[in-house]
């Protein structure tokens, strides 16, 4: 069953895609997690998180994009110049950092420059970067321009009721996914933070339903695994990571992530849509309210919370933060976080880094390997 | 950071080197060249600044004052705020706090001394921050983080939209310092009924914050007699913007510097109407003679920068394009979005352009909201580079009005936003028949890259191109 999920998260055009596009059904790409899957799914069309993972070069990007841009978008458009994204019908962008907002303009001059590059379909999701009345009001209505976009563009009628239903579908999925988080957090976690990734990745690639039903095979399957023991606890935080290989890296023979803060990870299913009230608003209330992202300003103190809590839970030995070069965003926070959870003693370590294939695999393992060295040295001091 | 640094407070150190530079011409003619001999690292700045005669003076005192309000706020009673340069302090003054803001003491530092804001940049980076981020408001904010700055009450910034290693600078430092924070957070869309209502009702918040933060509601009265000096300030720049347009260009380069610097620091206050006055009467006098402002006299080509300047020590950019006969007509940052601006006219943009009603409480806030949502780079980078009313277009429009005969990008390797997409707008503009030119130093640190390399670049740019 692993095997399924590592599949879905470590190909692009998977097979549940390549199925799903056999059955002549659409499939809509976004960049950000502050985008709702429960518009497009009530729309009968598959989200599908955009992501860089298998770029082996960003001349592409590098065309469009200036030389002091995250690698991440970079390797984005990297892929759409490849043709690697031509099974998407439609992409969404948002103003998640400037990086990843200028992804829009870049996409759309590569599109012009080559035929086929960009998807048809192609929305500017304007997210606010603060959590009040006016703001929700503003993605509310944002809602609601995308959703008169997708129903014009796609023909499709998107209804209250649908939306309920999608809204119910994927509230389970976070439930379930809270039930596979406990799971991960036990003493003896039953799986790797590299199996835990592909598990929450597929999610992201993958129709909801099937999602659901391979999660819920998962976790009964691991309520009875005896788990991995003696291991350094860790907790991965930091910039977007979409890459198995990369958790793999830092947890080596040694040490298990038993917990993250991460946009392609935990942040993308926490906190639930409410089910009873108006649908648009209450997907505009959660998606804008899940403030765990630091493109959220003035919110420090509430994210340093939810880490020192997770941290609690999840019997962190050590955290390691990593940031993409030139993501300011994550890389500023990383020191925050890093000052403050040292204080309370808990071991950190920070790491920037390149996102893309792993070729700095032999400095970061050096690093890692080093830093759970310090947290035995910790230990038996202790 | 050197203990010789944190010996002093830099701000203390900054106001006391403008201050004597603005006493420097108190005495005769033959005192002040004296006095140059004993201030060798100064003596090229003092120059420039003063060569422009009484504008340079006023702009030396303004800056001079500003300074001192800041280092003396708290002995004055006063709250402090830290902000940035596209947040139009208007609404502090209303409100009777100190604005401090983060670039403008930045390009001070660097222009002024020899060892710029180094040490500065670099704490930041010792304490948590990416070395990555924006060098403009690093400069400044790392002698906040290191203590040795004035006391601040509170960070309220306007970049949220716009840009992010900005808002991220001033959200790590309140969060560094434990010191409250405020975001006026900018849509995509400048115009239309959605964004109106949002800048209106995010600005309404603002209010509600600074009352909770200074314990004082906003008068309205105060706030109708700031605006009034704003509004002529707009006037005086309309008037400036619209003498630039001819050719020759009777305003010296270093005008545009100062039309930022006064709407910068003193928005809608008298300190600094009174620059932009002095400034007028000397372009005006040199539009009636019919002669160039730049001291050559004979104005060989005419420039327009899309993005920012460059501060380096001495103002050397200036005094590049001045000796080289480059008529500098004015970037990003010194080209406001009144009503009475010449490019709103003459590109009838009358829905972008802010209107000041005085009417009640209700349109004076609106008309803040409205000039705040339109200050220089919040206008023009929020949304896509080539929607309507955003960079390309304000590009274009504003290097055809002014007969631009080249386009140049400056800015900061942390500027993640225009680097995002610069390559593209260079495309398009050189389409439209400019010659566009991308310089990849840094305004705020020649580390980055030295003066005399970009110089040097800049000029083989201009041989390339046939433009010399």
């Amino acid at each position: 069953m692993i095997k399924e999920f590592f599949e879905a998260s470590t190909a692009l055009n998977n097979k549940y895609v390549t199925q799903w596009k056999k059955n002549g059904k659409k499939v809509v790409g976004y960049t950000c997690s502050y985008v709702p899957d429960e518009v497009f799914h009530a729309a009968g069309i598959l989200p599908f998180r955009i992501r860089g993972f298998g770029a082996t070069d960003t001349t592409i990007g590098d065309t469009y994009f200036g030389p002091f841009i995250c690698s991440l978008p970079k390797c984005m458009l990297q892929l759409a110049g490849e043709g690697k994204f031509n099974f998407l019908d439609g992409a969404i962008i948002t103003p998640g950092c400037d990086s990843m907002r200028r992804l829009d303009e870049c996409w759309r001059k590569a599109g012009s420059d080559v035929e086929g590059v960009i998807p048809s379909f192609f929305f500017h999701y304007g997210v606010p970067h603060k959590y009040a009345d006016y703001t929700i009001k503003w993605l509310t209505d944002e809602t609601w321009r995308l959703i008169a976009a997708v129903e014009k563009h796609f023909k499709v009628k998107i209804t209250d009721v649908d939306l309920k239903k999608s809204i119910k579908l994927y509230n389970y999925s976070r439930k379930l996914l809270d039930r596979f988080e406990a799971l991960r957090t036990l003493d003896a976690p039953p799986f790797s933070g590299e199996e835990a990734l592909a598990v929450i990745l597929a999610g992201t690639t993958m129709p909801r339903e099937e999602y659901n039903v391979l999660l819920e095979q998962f976790i009964a399957k691991a309520e009875k695994s005896p788990g991995i023991k003696g291991r350094v606890r860790l907790m991965l935080v930091g910039s977007a990571n979409d890459d198995v290989g990369l958790v793999r890296v830092m947890e080596g023979e040694k040490a298990i992530v038993v917990a993250d803060n991460l946009c392609f990870g935990s942040r993308f299913y926490s906190d639930q849509v409410d089910e009873e009230g108006d649908p648009v608003f209450e997907l505009s209330r959660r998606y804008l309210g899940h403030n765990d992202c630091p493109r959220m300003y003035g919110d420090y103190r509430r994210r340093l919370k939810i880490l020192a809590q997770k941290v609690e839970k999840a019997k962190i030995d050590g955290v390691i933060m990593q940031n993409i070069r030139f993501c300011d965003l994550h890389g500023s926070e990383n020191g925050l976080f890093e000052r403050d959870l040292e204080a309370k003693g808990i071991p950190c370590m920070r790491l920037e880094r390149e996102y893309g294939p792993l070729v700095e695999t032999g400095r970061m393992k050096m690093r890692v390997d080093a830093f759970i060295e310090r947290i035995k040295q910790r230990r038996a001091i202790a | 950071m050197r203990n010789e640094t944190r010996e002093y407070k830099f701000d203390w150190m900054l106001w006391n080197t403008f201050a004597a530079a603005s006493r420097l011409k108190n005495g005769t003619q033959k005192e002040y060249q004296a006095m140059l001999k004993y201030i060798p690292y100064f003596k090229r700045i003092m120059e420039t600044l003063l060569g422009t005669g009484e504008p340079g003076q006023k702009f030396i005192e303004i800056c001079s004052k500003y300074l001192e309000n800041l280092v003396f706020a708290k002995e004055k009673g006063k709250k402090t705020a830290i902000t940035t340069f596209c947040f139009s302090p208007a609404i502090f003054y209303a409100m009777d706090i100190i604005p401090i803001c983060l670039e403008v003491l930045t390009v001070m530092m660097t222009f002024m001394y020899k060892r710029g804001t180094a040490e500065f940049l670099d704490y930041c980076n010792e304490v948590g921050s990416t070395e990555t981020s924006c060098s403009s408001q690093r400069g400044a904010i790392g002698a906040y983080l290191a203590g040795i700055g004035a006391d601040i009450d509170m960070f309220v910034t306007d970049t949220p939209g716009v840009c992010d290693t900005n808002a991220n600078a001033f959200s790590f430092a309140s969060a560094y310092l434990n010191k409250p924070f405020f975001q006026l957070d900018m849509p995509p869309d400048l115009t239309g009924e959605r964004s109106n209502e949002y800048h209106r009702e995010d600005f309404k918040a603002l209010i509600c914050f600074l009352e909770g933060q200074t314990g004082k509601r906003l008068d309205p009265e105060r706030l109708k007699e700031n605006l009034r000096e704003l509004a002529k300030q707009d006037e005086i720049i309309a008037e400036l913007e619209d003498l630039a347009r001819i050719v020759p260009s009777p305003v010296p380069v270093l005008y545009n510097l100062m039309v930022s610097a006064s709407k910068f620091l003193f928005a809608g206050m008298p300190e600094g109407t009174s620059l932009l006055e002095s400034m007028l009467r000397i372009a005006r006098e040199n539009a009636a003679k019919n002669i160039s402002g730049l001291s050559g006299g004979v104005e060989k080509l005419r420039a327009f920068f899309c993005y920012i300047d460059h501060y380096a020590q001495n103002m050397q950019f200036w005094q590049m394009l001045d000796g080289n006969g480059i008529c500098y007509q004015g970037n990003i940052l010194s080209h406001f979005w009144s009503n009475n601006a010449p490019h709103v006219a003459y590109y009838h943009k009358e829905e972008v352009a802010y209107t000041i009603d005085m009417t009640d409480i209700d349109s004076l806030i609106d008309s803040l909201a409205m000039i705040n949502s339109r200050m220089p780079m919040i206008k023009s980078i929020r949304g896509p580079y080539d929607a309507p009313n955003m960079w390309l277009e304000d590009t274009l429009g504003l290097a055809k009005l002014y007969s631009a005969d080249l386009i140049v990008y400056n800015g900061t390797p942390g500027c993640r936003n225009t680097w995002g997409m610069v390559k593209l707008l260079a495309r398009d503009t050189e389409k439209a028949g400019y010659p566009t030119y991308i310089m990849y130093a840094d305004a705020f640190d020649v580390r980055v890259q030295s003066w005399e390399a970009t110089e040097e670049r800049f000029m083989e740019f201009l041989k390339v191109r046939r433009l010399v």
